[in-house]
């Protein structure tokens, strides 16, 4: 007989699904930690992140959580901050408690093999109680199309998929062909993932994250966003920031000016409708051209909304998982506000941007 | 002398002073007499332990440099912590003589031990008149104390 050994599972230990971490917003929202927000705003978007005492299988250059990157999993920050495990009985108590203030529930898995499992669990238990939008990140090397349409069975409305880095050389660079192992993440896997999740939850139900400054051209990062448009799949922004340890702990940060003219570009794409002839790029693929009718264009700097993060909506479609100085310090510029910029905001977005340098009006 | 009690779930030191604008305490055994009348001496600041929790663990701290004229109610330096980022306000006016290195290289350290991770040392320029301003003796202090924790209990930034 040939026998399989499985993992050994300590029962004390504090892992999923019985322990999620939540985002250190989420933790202050809930009120599992003192602490509070630099400027006054309604925040209801609360973050789960499985956890598990041998973590994540993936070694992503730019990740908190990537394996070869130093110290314990328990000590890994992710997204640069820590982020407090809590007992999910506890936390589900909570989010019942505090119903009327969430906007947004958020499930991330990582590359584990009880990930799924535990993310259905999780989900079960949540479901229950708490009637809030509930999506999840998904961890696609764990998941195929079955697995996708039970999300949707237990009540999951909207799909994520980290997808990060826009180009198949880059994935590979990034997240494939890496230190400790690709551990099943490949450029096809996360696709086919994108695209059964867009088949199975419908339009505008699926988004992918593609993250600002892993090394793509401004090329690149339109195309990904018609791509992923003409499929009626959000692009969700995310701006690289530098993970202290990990291997691209040292790497700059994408240029402000840069970053507030993707976040143009993205929004005139997916919410106006413009198409890759409106854009002009140079030799490096950099951004040197947006066309269009400058009531559109001006229209769409002066709602302060291409600059909000992007994230799932709420029940009523307003703003719901908007993570808070989830990629910078609050000390520094807003890369993406998690609520309506400010005139005084906007002329900062403005001044910023430079647009006038780029901008052709027509019409 | 060291005075301190166990109120609404926080250590508080009920000998020194409190400046309800800036979330500070001030010690100022070092510039008043046995009766609490101003004299000369130093003063010494640091952040008060609600000060410390609503701010959350500190990433960064800056501090105005020895020798720097301050004024109350002006910048002192400024603190950072993961979601929140605000000015720390001079409780007195007066000349900085030192700043703690120690809390400038591991702030974190100013939110797991306030009273013992101090900020700044002060030399007061009209201590007579600041100290007007500031919370002080044990009665006042424990009753403001206890209503700023309901307030910020109302306000959802303690912890559950």
């Amino acid at each position: 007989m040939t026998t399989i050994p499985l993992p050994v599972v300590k029962t004390d230990a504090q892992i999923s699904p019985d322990w999620v971490r939540i985002s250190g917003a989420s933790a202050i929202a809930l009120r599992f930690q003192s602490g509070r927000f630099s400027r006054d705003f309604d925040f209801g978007g609360i973050n789960l992140l499985l956890n598990y005492d041998d973590g994540c299988k993936s070694d992503c250059s730019y990740c908190g959580l990537a394996r070869t990157r130093p110290g314990t999993y328990e000590d890994k920050s992710f997204i640069r901050v820590d982020w407090p495990l809590v007992r999910t009985d506890d936390l589900v108590d909570r989010m019942a408690k505090q119903a009327d203030r969430l906007t947004r529930l958020c499930i991330s898995m990582v590359t584990n093999p009880f990930a799924y499992r535990d993310t259905c669990e999780i989900t079960e238990r949540i479901r229950a109680k708490v009637k809030t939008p509930l999506s999840i990140l998904v961890a696609p090397p764990t998941l195929n199309r079955r697995k996708l349409e039970h999300f949707a069975e237990i009540g999951v409305d909207m799909i994520g998929i980290g997808l990060d880095a826009v180009t198949e050389e880059l994935f590979r660079t990034h997240r494939t062909d890496v230190p400790a192992g690709g551990a099943g993440l490949s450029w096809e896997k996360y696709w086919s993932i994108v695209y059964d999740a867009r088949d199975i939850f419908g339009p505008w139900k699926v988004n992918c994250h593609t993250l600002v400054g892993l090394g793509e051209s401004d090329r690149d990062m339109v195309d990904t966003f018609l791509r992923l448009r003409d499929r009626q799949i959000f692009s969700y922004l995310f701006c690289f920031n530098p993970e202290p340890d990990s291997r691209l702990g040292s790497y700059p940060k994408s240029p402000i000016t840069r970053w507030r003219r993707i976040q143009l570009a993205k929004h005139l794409v997916e919410t106006e409708g413009f198409g890759s002839e409106q854009f002009g790029f140079d030799d490096e693929g950099a951004l040197v051209r947006v066309s269009g009718p400058a009531s559109i264009v001006q229209q769409a700097v002066e709602s302060g909304v291409p600059f909000m993060t992007d994230g799932c909506p709420g029940e009523e479609g307003e703003p719901g998982c908007t993570r808070p100085y989830g990629s910078y310090r609050p000390s520094e510029s807003y890369r993406d506000f998690p609520f309506r910029p400010t005139p005084d905001d906007t002329q900062q977005i403005r001044a910023e941007m430079a647009l006038d340098d780029v901008f052709e009006p027509v019409g | 002398m060291t005075l301190t009690e166990r109120v609404k779930g926080y250590e508080l030191r009920l000998d020194l002073s409190y400046d309800p604008a800036s979330d500070l305490w001030v010690d100022t055994s070092g510039c008043t007499d046995a009766s609490g009348s101003p004299g000369s001496g130093v003063v010494v600041i640091g952040l008060d332990p609600l000060g410390a929790e609503t701010s959350g663990t500190l990433a960064q701290l800056s501090l105005a440099a020895p020798g720097a004229e301050v004024r109350r109610g002006g910048p002192l330096g400024s603190l950072e912590a993961e979601k929140f980022v605000g000015p720390l306000l001079a409780p007195l006016s007066g000349t900085l003589v030192e700043v703690n290195s120690e809390a400038l290289a591991q702030p974190a350290k100013v939110h797991h031990d306030p009273y013992g991770t101090w900020l700044v040392k002060l030399r007061p320029s009209d201590l007579g008149a600041d100290l007007d301003t500031l919370v002080r003796g044990e009665a006042t202090v424990r009753e403001w104390f206890e209503s700023r924790v309901d307030d910020y209990r109302r306000q959802g930034v303690l912890a559950e």
